[in-house]
């Protein structure tokens, strides 16, 4: 398969910092693949994200060796500008990233920047405001949301710019369970039906599973593990070693695959897990 | 949850309006209202200003700015026309004193100073309360050539008011839960006393302000030529406004030349 980013050798170190974030990563994501990565705190996910953005090394500082190449592009050597053309980025600080008082001016506020005419910004907008189910909040004050209602501003926001990839740095962090679900609908609609590549980086296993079809897992700068959902719950002494807990309904399939009880794929979802379990009890 | 001077998003003509002639029309209120010196002239000022208001469709939203003018007029007088020695005692408060003593003077300028000062801000509400904050500030950049960057911080400060109104309560209740009080009567103690409430507020904007510039940076700011989702544009209605304005204005001064 033809790579739209590729990672080689990609190691970085924060200014005055003893050890690196990132340590000799390789990583190719494809057009069109919805990519989750995980990993335990200072695993170095975030900063992964932000040097396929181009953040580092053109925001912040570092020492980097190795190389992005997004669409065989040297992402180190393409300005911001250029990038923000192509790549999206959204990240955990609902409150941090939406700049405008409205959601429109929100929404306007990348395409303005690229220089893009009135009649095609006004097109963009309304159907990014589409996409992301928030065509009623239009005209509404930013400061007034939900946090799962800013954090899809913030999406509409990243695809009003029809960027080729979507990355997602901890989206739903400060969001409870009905937020988090909106964010991944969004999601998962932008990357089945729009073709837009999804790279997120999040902690709630469960969520990732239902949803993502690989798996990255990071520990301490390195790529741990890189997996399809469904082998990474056949296989939990992998994330037990990282200290990273496989969800409840993983970990009771995997047991009963054990005792010889349940046979098939093992489920990702809760609802997977109760139609394999109401075969095995006869309801 | 609508603060005072607001922008409140409506449809109406004077929404319609360009930035710059509700600009002129604010200022010309102020100027006007320096021109007048009797109560009567203010009054239909002051009425003018609510007429805008109520084609705008904000009467309501602009009325508790209102209220709080009269107050602080009411006040002002009252501090002030005990300040007027001239003119036939009206009034003593402490009599036998000689303190506390209000004129007829005293009392008719101090009412017009009032009234002068709550005409002259009266119109600010309703500017801000029928012009998005945005369309200002386009016009700041567009026809007086203030450079975007500064306009875009001057926005974007307004933005973050609510954000750190916010993060002070939630410090405030944390710093509390762990015993802190923040009161006592010596001022100097009570600057130390804010410490504990305004470190962790500066640390906490330092790292949005960062979290926000990467997410600016994302999304290609400052990085080239912009363009304007919204371009404002001078319209029939803002001559015909203007020439209201302008009527009233050759009003006020023949009225004034003429002395009538």
């Amino acid at each position: 398969m033809n790579s739209l980013i590729k990672i080689e050798g990609l190691s970085f170190t924060y200014p005055g910092a003893q050890k690196a974030a990132l340590s000799r990563v390789d990583l190719a994501i494809g057009q069109g693949e919805f990519v989750g990565i995980t990993g335990p705190a200072g695993a170095g996910k975030s900063t992964l994200l932000l040097c396929i953005n181009g953040i580092i090394p053109h925001f912040q500082e570092g020492e980097v060796v190795g190389s992005v190449r997004f669409q065989g592009v040297d992402t180190f050597e393409t300005s911001c500008r250029d990038l923000a053309r192509s790549i999206g980025s959204v990240f955990e600080d609902p409150e941090a990233q939406i700049v405008a008082m409205t959601v429109e001016e929100e929404l306007a506020f990348g395409l303005e920047n690229l220089n893009i005419p009135p009649a095609e910004m006004e097109e963009r907008i309304a159907w990014a405001l589409k996409m992301t189910g928030i065509e009623s909040l239009r005209y509404r004050s930013t400061a007034q949301l939900s946090g799962g209602q800013k954090q899809r501003v913030a999406i509409a926001a990243a695809i009003a710019l029809r960027p080729r990839v979507l990355l997602l740095d901890e989206p739903t962090s400060e969001l409870d369970p009905v937020g988090t679900d909106e964010v991944f609908k969004v999601l998962r609609h932008l990357n089945r039906d729009l073709g837009i590549t999804v790279v997120v980086v999040e902690q709630k296993l469960d969520v990732l599973m239902e949803h993502v079809n690989r798996l990255v897992i990071m520990d301490q700068g390195r790529v741990w593990a890189d997996l399809p959902p469904r082998q990474v719950l056949a296989q939990p002494e992998l994330l037990d070693e990282i200290g990273l807990c496989v969800p409840p309904v993983g970990r009771l399939a995997h047991r009963l695959r054990q005792a010889g009880l349940l046979g098939g794929e093992l489920p990702l979802t809760v609802e997977e897990a109760f139609r394999g379990l109401a075969g095995l009890v006869g309801g | 949850m609508t603060g005072v001077a607001e922008y409140v998003h409506r449809e109406s003509p004077i929404h319609a309006l360009h930035p710059i002639t509700k600009l002129i029309w604010s200022l010309s209120v102020v100027t006007m209202s320096f021109m007048f010196t009797d109560l009567m002239g203010q009054a239909l000022l002051f009425l003018s200003v609510l007429l805008v208001a109520g084609l705008g469709r904000v009467l309501r939203e602009t009325l508790p700015a209102f209220k709080a003018l009269f107050l602080m007029a009411g006040l002002f007088t009252v501090f002030r026309v005990f300040f007027i020695q001239e003119g036939q005692t009206l009034l003593t408060l402490l009599p036998g004193t000689g303190l506390g003593r209000i004129t007829d003077v005293g009392l008719r300028s101090s009412i017009e100073l009032s009234c002068r000062m709550v005409v002259m801000a009266a119109s600010f509400p309703v500017l801000l309360a029928t012009t998005a904050v945005k369309d200002l500030v386009v016009t700041l950049v567009e026809k007086l050539r203030v450079p975007y960057i500064y306009a875009f911080m001057f926005v974007t400060s307004l933005r973050f008011i609510p954000t750190f109104l916010r993060e002070m309560d939630q410090i405030a209740m944390a710093q509390r839960s762990r015993g802190y009080t923040g009161e006592g009567r010596n001022p100097f103690r009570k600057v130390v006393a804010l410490a504990p409430l305004a470190v962790p507020l500066l640390i906490s904007s330092v790292r949005k302000a960062q979290r926000m510039a990467i997410s600016m940076e994302t999304r290609g700011f400052a990085s080239g030529t912009r363009s304007q989702l919204h371009r404002t544009r001078f319209a029939g209605r803002d001559s015909s406004f203007l020439l209201i304005v302008g009527v009233m204005f050759v009003a006020v001064i023949f009225i004034k030349t003429k002395g009538i």
